[in-house]
């Protein structure tokens, strides 16, 4: 069913930049404006394709009249087909249809490669709507360069944001972006292969060693860890550091960024609780070097128990291309407590960390304003990222429960309206850009064993200085 | 027993040259062969594998989503242009330092060659900053520029080299008949460099082609950028499919293999001249 | 003659280009670099000048040590692995005549013109410790697999084995060419003196071959601290800055820690060593030369 609602959408799209898409790359003196549309649309054509073999021409002429208008919008979701890109660029279309004057155009890193880009345009010129992150290592920078639209608060009373879910993308009481979703670090699993073995969901950090010791005797990887880039195993140890320290995690990181003295008798214990884990070879081999991509596969082709990730990866259970046995049998649990720690089952490690916001020196502001405000109506990214499967938003989604969300979608509301505390921003991103570079290098090496607990809190506290 | 000994002689050498042809050729072979299967296949314990069904749509889909033409299309004019302007500057400037008569010739050619000792990716940084406050980042400039200037150091080099080698007989006869300085350069000097001009040529080009750092971080949008990004985009929008990222790789590699095997001789010959030179 | 060729507003026309693109693209980025080396920029807002701290903060910044002595690594690897490999090549093939010689020479050159994009991700897949192509050879040989080829303590010498296999074709090609133009006659000498195969190989192709191979150490070493591309795609300096290189850090601190000063700092660092050594090795080679023409 839902397939063909997101076919029929764009469909139109799709027709439209087939034409214009051939006449674009065959006349490069033409106008740069329409080639670029119709490279940005080209990128989506393919997935739409698949999907649906019908045509309209009608759309396509309309497309070709506009032009009065671009916005050029960054963003940080390669993936245009699956899971939160899908639902950015089905909006973006829809949008384009409808205001048939603006075109979109779309340049898509990933994460890392987005970071990186996104600084060097921060320099000078950037593109009129950027993904960012409500957390003091992006955005403090950012913001102290004056480089984001502020935004009118006002304007988003109706839009059900979660109260307190815009405090990170403020300075000063004033709005300068929105969140995209509330993320919650999760253990993804494979509940099949956990019933075919006798395996249990384990409540405590022991019972997550003797788990991992049973699966890794059947031969299997316990958790696909993505180490190759850093900020996940950071977020790893902020959940397992929100299982220490309760609700105190957030006043224990902040106090030791500012003071630059992480020895905190909570840091140190979950990071060697980290680094226990990691020596008991709960994650895959090489996972300190491997990337997203090839870590998500190692779960979603069978070859790991559990993937540990955010909640924007529960889109998982959705994706055509992960087989379905395992596709439908994707399961998730939040970190298991910690002997004698402060944290309860209850306490997650959750966040506002994506979201949008608008360039201050942007040509178009006012449209592009216009655009972000279509983005986030309560109807829109909200609402098609529920039925993608894509984790929770930063507004209110009950309007949109149908009754046929994935198993695994309604785990996660669960965990989330069972939640007695959250910790807020993880760890790598409470302090300067610097110090999040560091954590995210130096937990490779503490986790690996090649650098002491001691020198890795002591190496990450210089960078904060 | 003497030619026993050049029987096994001739045995070891064929062993040692078909295995490093093997080890180059090999995971090439692999790419090529796992590009054709489906992901699943891919956790296998073979080496190689026979696709349960040989999958082109995964090239379709590389072709396609890639973005494969346009940016071919942007890769081949790139690095003519750069190819073309490093060839006829390093003739001018070559021919006006080492022919011509002038106090500074000496520096100016030390100069321009010298260029070849600064690391390119050491002006990354400020070359971002120029080229935005100029408004040259993705545009064409953006790439030319720098292409251009890293691989002139080099032309100026070999082509100053090729010039000295030329008998000044002709130049003399040249002016005898009254030709102008520019007539000399193009008309009678440069044919003559022919093979110096194929050298320098396949030696720029080489240099460019494969080149992806100044492209990743001068352009944004897809109108100029490079064949690379064909595997630097796909490996993102299509992480969970490895076999499709196999067959945008290899897809990727194709044309340079392609013309490299067909103008092998030539290639080998050019780099060969201009290394051993340079 | 004499007064056509030292025409001043001619002469000015004909290295005007190049003299431009000269100052536009290297002189001027460079002149920044040394602006901004000193400033204590972010890469927004503004610039503050901190005279020499960023290059205080350098001398004793560990991963830039690191990253010098994998270039140094990486040299000697070269030096060490692939060189004396791509000789020994080059001088079986020259034995070989035929149209085969010109297979294999084609063959092996073949890395050398895909994209350091596909080789990086390919190399990426074939050292991946649960489907790589290398895990399953060790397998087909009996071993359990799953080596962790990019750990950090096996991640320096990975990378080194890509630009290994990358660059073999172009250092035998040249060592080929060399040995090409070694006189035939030297050798008809040698088996007339009864000779093996080793003995010429030692005593006439090495000592012939020496201004050649002189060139491509120089080469290697050059290279070896100019690395970034490679690197940047398979590993990123991970893990833990253990596969770090001077190109890839600057390029980080600047665009990812927010220290665009600091960064430029690294980049003049950077250039000075590589004009050092690039001189140093000059100066060697051309002296021991000269020496020998004496």
């Amino acid at each position: 069913m839902k397939k063909k609602w997101i076919a029929s959408l764009l469909t139109a799209a799709m027709t439209a930049s087939l034409l214009t898409g051939c006449g674009g790359s065959e006349t490069p003196s033409t106008a740069t404006d329409t080639q670029d549309t119709a490279q940005t649309a080209e990128t989506d054509n393919g997935g739409a394709e698949e999907e649906s073999g019908a045509s309209d021409e009608g759309a396509a002429a309309e497309e070709s009249a506009g032009g009065d208008v671009t916005i050029k919008l960054f963003s940080n979701l390669p993936d245009r087909k699956n899971g939160q890109g899908l639902v950015e660029q089905m909006i973006i279309d829809e949008y384009m249809a409808a205001n048939p004057n603006v075109s979109i155009e779309v340049e898509a890193l990933d994460e890392e490669a987005y970071k990186t880009k996104f600084k060097a345009y921060a320099m000078d010129g950037m593109p009129d709507v950027v993904s960012i992150w409500g957390q003091p290592s992006f955005l403090d920078e950012v913001l102290d360069a004056g480089v984001l639209a502020e935004l009118n608060e006002d304007d988003y009373v109706d839009y059900g944001f979660i109260p307190g879910s815009l405090d990170g993308f403020k300075k000063d009481e004033k709005l300068y972006g929105l969140p995209r979703n509330t993320d919650i670090m999760l253990f993804y699993y494979n509940q099949k292969m956990f019933d075919d073995n006798g395996w249990k969901v384990p409540a405590t950090t022991d019972e997550l060693l003797s788990l991992c010791e049973d699966i890794q005797a059947a031969g299997i990887t316990p958790v696909a860890m993505d180490g190759g880039d850093g900020w996940p195993m950071a977020c790893f140890l902020t959940d397992i550091m929100v299982k220490v320290a309760g609700i105190n995690y957030a006043d224990i990181v902040s106090n030791a960024v500012a003071t630059g003295d992480f020895t905190a008798p909570e840091i140190k214990q979950a990071t060697q609780i980290l680094v226990s884990f990691a020596d008991a070879g709960m994650f895959q081999v090489g996972y300190d070097s491997q990337d997203y991509g090839t870590t998500m596969n190692l779960f979603t082709n069978g070859q790991a128990a559990m993937y540990c990730m955010g909640s924007w990866d529960a889109s998982m259970a959705l994706n055509e291309d992960i087989a379905p046995e395992i596709r439908d049998n994707i399961r998730a649990f939040t970190m298991p407590t910690v002997d004698g720690g402060k944290g309860g089952a209850n306490d997650i490690a959750a966040w506002n960390g994506g979201g949008y916001a608008v360039s201050a020196n942007s040509a178009v502001k006012d449209e592009a304003v216009k655009f972000l405000n279509y983005m986030y109506q309560p109807d829109k990214l909200s609402k098609y990222g529920w039925e993608n499967g894509v984790g929770m938003s930063a507004q209110d989604q009950t309007a949109y429960l149908t009754g046929n969300e994935t198993e695994l979608q309604k785990q996660i509301m669960d965990i989330l309206k069972n939640a007695t505390s959250v910790s807020g921003t993880p760890i790598n991103d409470c302090g300067p850009s610097a110090f999040k570079t560091a954590i995210e290098s130096e937990i490779q090496g503490v986790s690996n064993g090649s650098t002491s607990v001691d020198d890795f809190l002591a190496a990450i506290g210089a960078a904060c200085k | 027993m003497k030619e026993n000994n050049i029987k096994i002689g001739k045995i070891i050498l064929w062993i040692v040259l078909v295995m490093v042809a093997v080890i180059q050729l090999f995971p090439l072979i692999w790419l090529v062969d796992f590009s054709l299967g489906s992901s699943n296949e891919m956790f296998t314990n073979g080496l190689l594998i026979i696709p349960e069904k040989i999958r082109w749509d995964n090239y379709v889909k590389a072709f396609v989503d890639g973005n494969f033409l346009h940016y071919l299309k942007n890769s081949v004019l790139i690095n003519t242009t750069a190819v073309i302007l490093v060839v006829i500057i390093s003739i001018m400037a070559a021919f006006a330092c080492q022919r011509m008569k002038w106090k500074l010739s000496g520096f100016v050619s030390t100069l321009l060659v010298m260029g070849m000792m600064i690391p390119i990716h050491a002006t990354l940084l400020p070359n971002y900053k120029i080229y935005s406050g100029l408004h040259l980042t993705d545009t064409i400039w953006a790439l030319l520029i720098p292409y251009v200037a890293f691989s002139l150091p080099q032309g100026m080099f070999l082509m100053t080299g090729f010039i000295q080698s030329l008998p000044k007989e002709l130049e003399e006869a040249a002016v005898m008949d009254g030709c102008g300085i520019y007539r000399i350069v193009f008309q009678i000097v440069t044919p003559l460099l022919k093979p110096s001009i194929a050298t320098v040529a396949i030696m720029t080009f080489l240099n460019n082609w494969n080149e992806f750092m100044m492209a990743s971080t001068y352009l944004s949008t897809p109108t100029w950028k490079t064949l690379p990004f064909s595997v630097l985009e796909f490996t993102g929008e299509y992480s969970s499919n490895y076999a499709v990222q196999f067959a945008v790789m290899a897809l990727t590699a194709a044309p340079a293999v392609i013309v490299y095997v067909i103008l092998n001789k030539h290639i080998t010959k050019g780099v060969a001249m201009g290394a051993v030179k340079g | 003659m004499k007064k056509l060729y030292s025409n001043k507003p001619i002469i000015f026309s004909l290295v005007l280009p190049g003299l431009l693109v000269f100052l536009f693209a290297v002189l001027a980025p460079i002149c920044l670099s040394v602006y901004y080396g000193f400033t204590d920029y972010t890469g927004m807002g503004e610039a503050h000048l901190v005279g020499f701290k960023n290059y205080a903060t350098l001398i004793h910044d560990s991963a830039f040590g690191r990253s010098l002595r994998n270039s140094l690594l990486l040299a000697i690897g070269f030096i060490c692995i692939q060189h004396p490999l791509a000789i020994l090549v080059a001088a079986v093939l020259d034995k070989l005549q035929g149209k085969a010689e010109g297979v294999f020479r084609c063959i092996y050159f073949i890395p050398n013109v895909i994209s350091v994009a596909v080789i990086a991700y390919l190399w990426k897949f074939i050292y991946n410790p649960d489907f790589g192509l290398l895990n399953n050879i060790a397998k087909a040989f009996g071993h359990p697999g799953k080596i962790n080829w990019l750990s950090q303590q096996n991640a320096i010498w990975s990378v080194l084995i890509v630009l290994i296999w990358h660059g073999f074709g172009w250092g035998m090609l040249i060592y080929y060419t060399g040995i090409k133009n070694i006189d035939p006659v030297l050798y008809e000498a040698a088996s007339i003196d009864g000779a093996n195969w080793w003995t010429t190989f030692f005593k006439i192709t090495l000592p012939l071959m020496k201004p050649v191979i002189q060139i491509n150490v120089t080469m290697a070493i050059i290279s070896a601290l100019k690395q970034m591309e490679t690197v940047y795609l398979l590993t990123n300096g991970g893990p833990n800055n253990s596969t770090q290189f001077a190109a890839n850090y600057l390029y980080q601190q600047a665009f990812k820690a927010f220290k665009y000063g600091y960064g430029n700092a690294i980049g003049v660092v950077f250039i000075i060593i590589c004009v050092l050594a690039t001189v140093a090795l000059n100066t060697i080679f051309r002296d021991k030369q000269e020496q020998r023409e004496k």
